[in-house]
């Protein structure tokens, strides 16, 4: 996700606002905390809503963050 | 952001330092491993290992998946780069790692169609806008990037994307944790486990490492408080003469992982039989291919890939690095003819390359006369 981290290594795994959801697709339009947009893949984590945190790697939603 | 600068805090970290210097025994040493490249970048980047007493020590293990691929892989990709008509698209990472004869990117600016993509659900919008083209993803990654792949894959084939394919160069961690855990010049007395492969696959498979092994296994996070408290945590059971698996990242880590993750994975790869691993040699069942069911989107099937096996350049001993042999800056190459401008060794080439964080940070605080 950012120039200095290697993408295949696990610690690029970003916290992700989701903004809107393509249930259908199983795709959600996220942020991050820097305001870069990406289309996420939500198959592994279930039913997302709009304001929802996700752990996202390359791509795909990994985990979806327990509510504080 | 929510559970991010909580897990920087300064102060924090001074304290939990504090409280590793007060745990360790004068005499004794703690070798930990951190397996994952993610922490070996952390640990430089916020000067973590300046913090320790000299009794930790941190040394950097295979986690790095962009390390441990064999040049002969590198070489088969750019082999598929060069078909005519092929859009070959990799992260950015794999750009570098150089194979027998060059890089992807040298590859690219020969003439070949190279692309970096970000994800793989990005190449296959690549090949959904070229339905003219081959287009191939190099896929690469440890069990947190293939669930991307598989859901990618399980996408391209309910659509009948037919120009799709997927290089699958996955690995598996457990696999050569066992393999480094079984040779007798190991000398390690705990591990800081991968927390974002550990989100996959849960904490359960990492068991056999204290009940088999008798080394404390803690599944850590990767923010510097995440890292300090691990090693806190380890050296704590050290001390009080205990072993066990525990999760220091439980705000991520379920214990069986993530089921729907590992469901995908399952339905789209197989286990390959064994695989090689740079440094570590061939190591069964430590990597996965495209199942049967998806073996039409297997670029290795569509393009008979030469199977290309070759050895490291004499000089490199990025095999020594990744078990904990030697450290970074004791290879005899390191800094002057191997650098991240110029890498000799795929360590040097990702900035989670065990190499390479040294080359960025740690060079200076070794260089000031900080312990590292």
């Amino acid at each position: 996700m950012t120039a200095e981290h290697c993408q295949t290594c696990g610690d690029v795994a970003a916290r992700m606002l989701v903004l809107a959801v393509d249930e259908a697709e199983a795709l959600a339009l996220c942020q991050d905390e820097e305001g870069r947009r990406l289309s996420v893949d939500t198959g592994v984590v279930g039913s997302v809503l709009p304001g929802d945190t996700l752990l996202v790697h390359a791509g795909a939603a990994l985990i979806k963050e327990p509510v504080a | 952001m929510r559970f991010v600068q909580e897990f920087r805090d300064a102060e924090l970290g001074r304290a939990l330092a504090h409280d590793i210097r007060a745990l360790v025994e004068p005499g004794r040493t703690y070798k930990l491993m951190e397996v994952c490249g993610g922490h070996t970048h952390t640990i430089y980047r916020y000067g973590i290992d300046g913090l320790l007493p000299d009794e930790v020590e941190l040394v950097h293990g295979p986690g790095c998946p962009v390390c441990v691929l064999p040049m002969g892989r590198v070489d088969d990709g750019i082999a598929i780069a060069h078909k005519p008509g092929v859009i070959f698209t990799c992260f950015g990472d794999m750009l570098r790692v150089p194979g027998s004869r060059g890089s992807l990117l040298e590859a690219k600016a020969e003439g070949a169609d190279v692309r970096m993509v970000y994800s793989p659900l990005d190449a296959l919008a690549v090949a959904r806008a070229n339905p003219e083209r081959q287009v191939v993803f190099f896929a690469i990654g440890f069990e947190t990037t293939a669930p991307s792949t598989a859901l990618t894959l399980r996408r391209a084939k309910a659509e009948r994307v037919e120009n799709f394919s997927c290089m699958c160069n996955h690995v598996t961690i457990v696999p050569p944790l066992r393999a480094l855990l079984d040779s007798p010049t190991l000398d390690i007395d705990g591990f800081i486990g991968p927390g974002h492969v550990a989100s996959v696959v849960g904490v359960r498979p990492f068991q056999f490492i204290p009940a088999e092994h008798g080394k404390p296994f803690v599944a850590a996070g990767f923010e510097p408080l995440d890292v300090l408290q691990s090693i806190q945590m380890i050296v704590a059971q050290l001390v009080g003469g205990r072993c066990e698996l525990e999760n220091q990242y439980a705000r991520v880590v379920a214990w069986d992982g993530n089921p729907r993750a590992l469901d995908v994975m399952a339905e789209v790869f197989d286990t390959r039989e064994r695989f090689e691993w740079r440094g570590l040699g061939f190591i069964p069942r430590s990597a996965l291919k495209l199942s049967e069911a998806y073996a039409e989107l297997d670029a290795e099937r569509r393009f008979r890939t030469p199977g290309a096996r070759v050895a490291d350049p004499e000089a490199c001993q990025c095999g020594e690095v990744l078990t904990g042999t030697i450290r970074p800056w004791e290879c005899k190459v390191f800094g002057t003819a191997c650098t991240p401008e110029r890498p000799i060794g795929t360590c040097m080439v990702s900035p989670e390359g065990a190499c390479a964080a040294y080359y960025a940070y740690g060079r200076y605080a070794r260089e000031r006369g900080v312990t590292v």
